[in-house]
């Protein structure tokens, strides 16, 4: 490989924003595991947080769309329009692709639910939420499989990374959901807890 | 508050025909003399004529619609339209007559299901036929007295085999929100009365098939004497815009509190014996002048019950309003809405002056924070942090965030939960930033113009602890 050209350079934004798409999913799986059990990040409250997981979710899908339309203009291989969603249709590293193919309609489904919420109920909304946590390893083992150059050095890490990073998350979830508010306490629980830097008269 | 929660209640305001012979806009019409309760199954019958404008479905459709009809439980939604939607669903909803009346400063349910139980029943039932239903649902909150009086006028009518339809006399939890649609739903589908998630359209569900036609129990009494006296008489009286009478409470400005049947559009002035006529600038307090960059205080109104401030009106999730405005405007939406008011459940409240408005308000949003269901962040993370935010308002010399946080956290939550708690109370808090923008400014400067610490809106002592204590 022999720098940027006009051939590789599609090559090159692909692997660049898969990796970015990663990295993003991967925020908006913590973020996610920190809304469901109102988790804080500091200097925001707790409600905040789901505004930011929905931001980041949206980010994501805008590198997620230039990686796939990338890989699939790219001539260096040959993907198909098909490839990108029907899994293992690809010539090109059929098994890799296909997992990155079904993590892709997962996470279609999870935006399409998402917008349409108001209408199929909150109930059925939550159940194809879940998906969120099939979509994220199926990223991550299509990153895995798929590029040569994560098998070893920065992009191994960076996988790495995420890998630990939700780890961390689903851990901190788990313990918590042992010790958690029961929702009628936590209107009161948040009045304790809210600063009352002067006292009524 | 001196006025006490419990049975029996206060006398009526308003005097005139009993029910039957109701003349052209004659009040009362849901609630006979004062002096004449109990209103029994067979004085009931007698006073009234037959069910002449609802010989059939459509013909009780058509009359409600002419009516002009709206829920009295707050929401003012067209009556008919929700009849009309029940009568089109599929398999029939249950017909529920909600008197949870989980607003504090309210009585007019409970005083209309004391005294005219049997015109609340009929309505029940007319709003049953009507949705082709043989279930309905009396949702009345706890209170034993009154749950034995139902439960008498219930099995006197069964006695009497006029009903078609069964009536099932369920408690409601002692909750602000029991009565939200969704809440009741949840209550009467045998799980705790907490608003749920659900699609904003078309009737609440019970269970999977089993939707619920909810009506304000005064929106049935109202129905009752529709389906008897027609359309035409109902627009005797109220405006053109918002015909009918409706129920009030009254809070005077001496603490007193009464129920009342008052026409829609009717002076609030003459409803709290404001006179407007006499006003006086206030006292900024008892050091003397307003500070400046607040703007005058708000002008003291006398009135028969003695000076008022500013009036809050329909109730916690109402509007605050100098006293001088509210006692130009007639009780209407038309006129409300401009200033972000509403009628709402008919709870007029005349704060007099010498109460400190923002401690007032400062203890209801504390209440309001605490009822919060605790199933929405923006809801159960966001009111609190509200509610002591403004908890430092009400206190002398404020720290300058205070003001930069309760707006922050207000515009934050409104909007973000699954039911309007958060829009509501929300409204309520920032009309009183509105109103006592001038006593905000005395206690910056550590001053306050209340005299008297006593506290005037009643607020239940109890907050919901467990699940238990929402069902």
């Amino acid at each position: 490989m022999t720098g940027i050209t006009h051939t590789t350079a599609l090559w090159y934004a692909s692997r660049a924003t898969g990796v970015v798409t990663m990295l993003l999913l991967t925020a908006v799986v913590v973020l996610g595991i920190l809304v469901n059990r109102q988790g804080r990040l500091p200097g925001l409250p707790a409600f905040a947080v789901t505004g930011l997981h929905r931001n980041v979710s949206l980010l994501a899908v805008a590198f997620l769309v230039i990686h796939v339309v990338t890989a699939i203009v790219d001539p260096f291989v040959t993907i198909g329009l098909a490839a990108a969603a029907l899994p293992f249709a690809s010539a090109y590293k059929p098994f890799w692709l296909g997992l990155g193919a079904i993590s892709l309609d997962l996470i279609a489904a999870l935006i399409l639910t998402s917008l349409a919420r108001a209408r199929i109920g909150r109930r059925a909304w939550r159940g194809i939420h879940w998906l969120a946590y099939a979509a994220w390893p199926l990223a991550i083992l299509h990153s895995l499989g798929s590029s040569t150059g994560a098998r070893s050095g920065l992009e191994l890490s960076v996988l790495a990374g995420c890998v630990l990073a939700t780890a961390a998350g689903l851990t901190w979830r788990l313990s918590h959901a042992a010790r958690q508010v029961p929702r009628a306490g936590r209107a009161a629980a948040a009045l304790r807890e809210a600063p009352a830097r002067e006292a009524m008269r | 508050m001196t006025g006490s929660l419990t049975l029996p209640y206060p006398p009526l305001a308003h005097g005139g025909p009993p029910p039957g012979t109701p003349g052209p806009g004659g009040m009362p019409r849901l609630l006979p003399e004062s002096g004449a309760v109990p209103v029994d199954l067979a004085s009931h019958l007698a006073g009234h004529c037959a069910f002449r404008f609802a010989r059939g479905r459509e013909d009780l459709l058509r009359e409600a619609e002419a009516a002009g009809l709206t829920g009295r439980g707050g929401a003012a939604f067209p009556v008919a339209r929700k009849l009309a939607a029940a009568a089109k669903a599929r398999a029939a909803p249950v017909v529920v007559g909600n008197g949870a009346e989980g607003e504090p400063a309210s009585r007019k349910d409970r005083s209309l299901l004391w005294i005219s139980p049997h015109l609340v029943l009929d309505g029940l039932q007319l709003a049953a036929q009507l949705a082709g239903s043989r279930a309905t649902v009396l949702y009345v909150q706890r209170n034993e007295r009154l749950h034995a009086r139902l439960a008498g006028a219930i099995a006197e009518r069964a006695a009497a085999g006029i009903d078609a339809a069964s009536v099932e006399l369920v408690p409601a939890p002692d909750r602000f929100l029991a009565g939200e649609e969704s809440a009741l739903a949840g209550r009467l589908a045998g799980r705790p009365a907490l608003p749920a998630y659900r699609p904003a359209r078309g009737l609440p569900r019970l269970a999977p098939g089993r939707a619920a036609l909810v009506q304000n129990v005064e929106t049935l009494a109202h129905l009752a004497l529709i389906a008897r006296y027609g359309a035409a008489w109902f627009r005797t009286a109220g405006t053109a815009a918002e015909p009918g009478s409706m129920l009030v409470t009254l809070h005077l400005a001496d603490g007193r509190a009464s129920v009342a049947e008052v026409p829609l559009g009717v002076s609030m002035a003459d409803l709290l014996g404001l006179d407007p006529g006499r006003a006086r600038p206030a006292m900024a307090g008892p050091a003397g002048a307003a500070p400046a960059g607040a703007g005058p205080a708000n002008a003291v109104i006398p009135s028969t019950a003695g000076p008022v401030q500013a009036v809050l009106v329909g109730g916690y999730h109402g509007a605050w309003l100098p006293a001088a405005e509210a006692a130009r405007l007639p009780l209407a939406n038309a006129a409300l809405h401009p200033l972000g008011a509403a009628v709402g459940a008919g709870v007029l409240a005349a704060l007099p002056a010498g109460r400190c408005g923002l401690a007032e308000t400062a203890r209801v949003a504390r209440y309001l924070a605490l009822e919060s269901a605790g199933q929405c962040g923006p809801c159960f993370n966001g009111l609190p942090r509200i509610a002591v935010a403004l908890e430092r308002l009400a206190g002398p010399r404020p720290d300058r965030s205070a003001r930069a946080d309760l707006e922050r956290w207000a515009g934050l939550v409104t909007g973000r939960g699954a039911c309007h708690h958060p829009d509501g109370s929300v409204r309520f808090i920032r009309s009183a930033l509105r109103v006592f923008a001038a006593e905000a400014a005395l206690h910056e400067q550590g001053r306050c113009a209340g005299t008297d610490t006593r506290p005037f809106l009643p607020v239940p002592a109890s907050a919901p602890a467990s699940e238990e204590d929402w069902s």
